[in-house]
This record gives structure tokens, sequence and C-alpha cells, in this order.
């Protein structure tokens, strides 16, 4: 089954690759389970995010460049906020990078 | 091209206007223009490379770029032909589709500028005052198609120049089809006082 493997692109996800690539290099893991590693990784961040989420959040800001290539929107935002229930956040510069969650399921 | 800075002339043809300066004057609303860059476009490498791009081959077969200034957007296809649309002027769709052509330039296409050409001008006026279109349908029936059913207002077909004039009750105008800024205002001059013959009285 495909993953969206936009998740590994994440600091969280860059860690895992970082140290599996470690462990794959020093012969402790095999190339097959880490790759089989990373899919259960972008499993469960798809998993954990539409189960265990549920804040929304607002995003507001000066669309500087937009994207679509592969059924995958890249936006990059100048001086966005970033608004919720409890918090408002203000950055000069995002990406967005956004799949299409019904392409999984297909 | 003549600059647009025509002004209608007293004359026989409006008997209702005493001061040039009076007339409303059709503004520029859409310009749409096609152009052949001459060889054939990688959209996938284009979309990939270029800003503000979509290309989504499954729904249309043409990948979509926009610019900011002038504000337009283009409809790139494979073939190398491109479509150019939302100028406000000819020389702006121009201007438009020259910087089109420079973008996929620099993206390492071998661009030739052939074949530029405008499809549609479309402009909006108001003739200031309501309108019978009633009346007028029943005047000018040839050129002319009013179905309120259907459509709330008059399609006036002018012959020359062949032109669309959408004519609404509350004398708004739409003028489409024309291939020249020159053919909006020609078709504005004529439809003009025959407009104001049909003016609303109360």
């Amino acid at each position: 089954m495909a993953t969206f493997e936009l998740y590994r692109r994440s600091t969280i996800g860059m860690c895992l690759t970082e140290t599996l690539d470690e462990m794959v290099s020093n012969g402790t893991l095999s190339p097959e389970l880490a790759i089989e590693v990373l899919v259960q990784f972008d499993k469960s961040m798809t998993e954990a995010l539409e189960s265990q989420v549920k804040s929304k959040v607002t995003i507001a800001g000066h669309l500087h460049t937009y994207r679509f290539c592969d059924n995958v929107w890249t936006f990059i935002l100048q001086g966005a906020s970033f608004k919720s229930e409890d918090f408002v956040q203000n950055v000069d510069r995002v990406k967005i990078v956004a799949c299409d969650s019904k392409l999984l399921s297909q | 091209m003549a600059d647009t800075d025509q002004v209608m002339e007293p004359s026989i043809d409006n008997p209702f206007i005493s001061s040039p300066a009076l007339h409303p004057r059709p503004t520029l609303q859409n310009v749409v223009s096609t152009v052949n860059f001459g060889c054939t476009l990688d959209l996938k490498a284009i979309v990939r490379h270029a800003r503000n791009t979509e290309y989504n081959p499954k729904r249309f077969a043409a990948a979509m770029m926009r610019i900011r200034e002038p504000k337009t957007t283009a409809l790139i296809f494979s073939s190398g032909k491109i479509v150019c649309t939302g100028a406000k002027t000819e020389k702006q769709s121009l201007t438009a589709a020259r910087k089109y052509a420079r973008i996929i330039q620099k993206l390492g296409f071998d661009i030739t500028f052939n074949d530029f050409k405008i499809q549609n001008i479309v402009a909006s006026c108001d003739v200031g005052c309501p309108l019978s279109l009633v009346r007028m349908s029943t005047f000018h029936g040839e050129f002319l198609v009013y179905e309120p059913e259907l459509f709330p207002g008059l399609i006036y077909r002018m012959k020359k120049p062949k032109v669309a004039i959408l004519v609404f009750p509350s004398g708004k105008i739409v003028i489409a089809g024309a291939q020249k800024t020159d053919e909006i205002f020609e078709a504005f001059k004529n439809i003009y006082p025959v407009l104001m013959s049909f003016r609303k009285t109360k």
C-alpha cells in the first residue's frame, strides 16, 4: 500500500532517517528493514494526525508562490499568521506542502 | 496601435448628446490572446521548475501559469501553444505573452514568438439610465435575441464590427468578441444612440 512520504521531511522524520542510515551503514540493520520502518513511520504519522489531532488552525498570509505538480501542492507564504483557539504565531516565511488524503484510499 | 483616447464627436447620430465629454466610455475588462512558441514543451518539467504553476493532467491537458504584472493567466500546452488571458489592454496582453515566453525560455526550451494574435476583447460600459429591452426587441428584431426567461440580458449581434453586445435593463452593457480595441469603441458608437432611444421613461 502506498504511503505519503512527506512526513519524513519533518524534524522527527529526518532524525529517524538519519538514525536508520547510520544503523544500515554500520551493519546493525538491513536496508529492507530500514525501508519497512520508514513505511511504518508514514502510516503511523498519517493515522496519528487523523485520529489524535483535533485542533484547528487558521493560516493567513501573502501567497508568494504556489505549485501543483504530481497532486502535491506547495505554497510559500510571507508574513503569515497561525491562529488557533489558544495562540497566535506570526512568521516571516512558511512553506506548506500538502497532499490529497483521498489519494491514499485509492 | 492607436492610443485609446478617442472622443466621440457630437453629430447627427447622437442627437441626445451635446458635449463629447459626457459620453460614457467602455472600459476594457479582458483581452485574450494566443501565441505559438514553436516547439514541444515538457509540462512536467515546467511545473517543477517555474513558480506559480499548476498542472493536473487528469483534469486538463495544459499547465496554468500566472504572473503578477501584467496580472494574467496563461494556459500552456505541450504542443507549444499558449493562451494568455486576463490582460486589460492589447499591449498588456502582448507584454504578458512575452513574459511567459521569457520564463519558458529560461527553463531551457528553444522558444520562438510566432503568430501572436488577439482573439477576444471584452469591455463593459454603463449608459447611465435604465433601458426598456422589451421595446428594443420589437424594433430591431433581426440582430437581437431577447429571452428574459433564459437570460436577463438582451443579446445584440452587430454585423460590423462583428461583436456581441449584452444589454441589461439597468443600462449596463457588455461588448465582447472584438479583435481590436477600435472595434469596441466603434461598436459602442453604433449602439449608443440605439440604446438611448430605448431609455426607460417613467
